[in-house]
């Protein structure tokens, strides 16, 4: 009787793991409240585009193709989902050049601004240094628009 | 016992299976495709879909472009922008579309300058649109109408309509409709272009000279990406409408001094400054044959 009790105590226990497994995964996506976190942490610029990154454990890394318009500062902005094992770095680039890094220096950071020279497409690049899985959601905002006398052109 | 137990937690466990796969079902018995399936499936793809939905989705930034209007200090003119009452005049989904696109651009322009007393009908005019191509749970118009009609929430209307054309954009690359995508955004383009040659014509402001001229490169980009669906006629046609701007644009001359980037910290924030400047070169007289090509496509879009 005391074996059956125990037998049966551990199936149950097992399966409740087992639930709570497939229900961590099936929420792997950040959702709406992370953007809006994002959205908080945006600061004082024009919303121009959010990024949903999902980076799974045979995903490498996540690129995006964006359209950056010269004399234009931009900021850039990411929340990493609570249930990251390591933070997701986000990565401007230039044709294959780093622009900014929120791997910057050693020390994480989850915001860096662009003011861009030329208008032409760059690429927004997200992945985690240690290969492993997760979600972030990331925000693109208009700072400021300048002339070309400001910017010396 | 133990097998009722077990049998409950099972039928549990599959619920839980079920519910995460929910998602996906809705949006594929939502997927029902108005434009013909030549669109769909048969797009010949030189470029990867992947490619033409990542580079689609910001070739064109229609708060940008109002911005930059805003910023040269022109009053806001209604006229320019394109009439709501059209909207049932356009009865193909190629045409709405692209429409879907030019209202996009002109509430941007309507948000930019808080004008919030006709948002309304642009709002119904892109819902009406945005249902014609089977894509308007996007936007709640209900909630839409509400922030529209209190002037402090100005803000989030910006942020939600902005935001419900990038969950439209981004569910249209999903169910591989990139060819939808990239008609909304042609006419997003070209009606931003539009506005800001109209504003061009009666102040010759520079930024928004040049900004209109450094699409030159961006035009390049899009071409590529209509000649991909260039099997449909209209698609063909819409891309030989872009040849001639390409035409008008090929006398513009973009020159690159590239230099090394700066790195700043301004109030605890990183910012890099490119240092890269693009001169730019062109004739009065070629601003206004790309301003008057900007006019022929805009008008065969909208008519």
């Amino acid at each position: 009787m005391i074996t059956k009790k125990n037998t049966m105590k551990r199936v149950i226990i097992s399966l409740m793991i087992l639930l709570s497994l497939g229900s961590l995964t099936a929420n792997a996506q950040c959702g709406e409240d992370v953007l809006k976190k994002a959205l908080n942490e945006m600061g004082n610029g024009q919303y121009i585009k959010d990024f949903n990154i999902d980076i799974k454990s045979d995903t490498k890394e996540v690129k995006f193709s964006i359209i950056l318009n010269s004399r234009s500062q931009y900021n850039f902005n990411i929340v990493n989902g609570s249930g990251n094992g390591e933070n997701i770095v986000m990565e401007l680039l230039d044709a294959g050049n780093v622009l900014f890094s929120t791997a910057d220096g050693g020390k994480y950071i989850t915001s860096a601004g662009i003011i861009i020279g030329k208008t032409k497409v760059y690429t927004l690049k997200f992945y985690t240094k240690g290969g492993g899985a997760g979600c972030a959601r990331a925000v693109q905002s208009l700072v400021k628009q300048f002339t070309a006398e400001e910017m010396g052109n | 016992m133990l097998r009722k137990i077990s049998t409950a937690l099972f039928i549990l466990a599959g619920f839980q299976v079920f519910n995460a796969c929910t998602t996906c079902q809705t949006q594929k018995s939502k997927d029902e495709l108005t434009l013909p399936d030549s669109l769909v499936s048969d797009a010949p793809l030189k470029l990867s879909e992947e490619l033409v939905g990542d580079v689609v989705q910001n070739i064109s930034s229609p708060v940008e472009m109002a911005a930059l209007i805003k910023s040269t200090g022109v009053e806001f003119s209604q006229k320019v922008l394109n009439n709501p009452d059209k909207v049932t005049d356009y009865n193909t989904s190629f045409k709405r579309a692209l429409n879907l696109g030019v209202f996009s651009a002109d509430l941007g322009y309507i948000n930019i300058f808080d004008k919030n007393n006709i948002v309304v009908s642009y709002l119904l005019s892109i819902k009406n649109l945005a249902e014609g191509i089977k894509v308007g749970q996007f936007f709640d118009f209900n909630s839409l109408k509400r922030l529209a009609t209190n002037s402090n929430n100005l803000d989030s209307l910006m942020e939600i309509s902005v935001s419900s054309f990038n969950k439209m954009d981004s569910y249209l690359r999903e169910q591989n409709r990139s060819n939808v995508s990239t008609l909304i955004i042609t006419g997003a383009w070209i009606e931003g272009l539009y506005i800001a040659s109209n504003v061009v014509e009666q102040t010759n402001n520079k930024e928004l000279s040049d900004r209109i001229l450094e699409q030159k490169d961006i035009l390049d980009i899009l071409l590529i990406i209509l000649n991909n669906y260039n099997k449909d006629e209209n698609f063909a046609n819409l891309a030989s409408q872009i040849e001639k701007l390409k035409e008008a644009y090929s006398k513009v001359k973009i020159t690159t001094e590239v230099g090394e980037p700066k790195r700043l910290e301004k109030d605890g924030v990183l910012i890099i400054v490119q240092n890269e400047i693009s001169h730019i070169e062109a004739s009065p007289e070629t601003m206004k044959a790309i301003m008057q090509e900007i006019k022929n496509i805009r008008q065969s879009i909208i008519e």
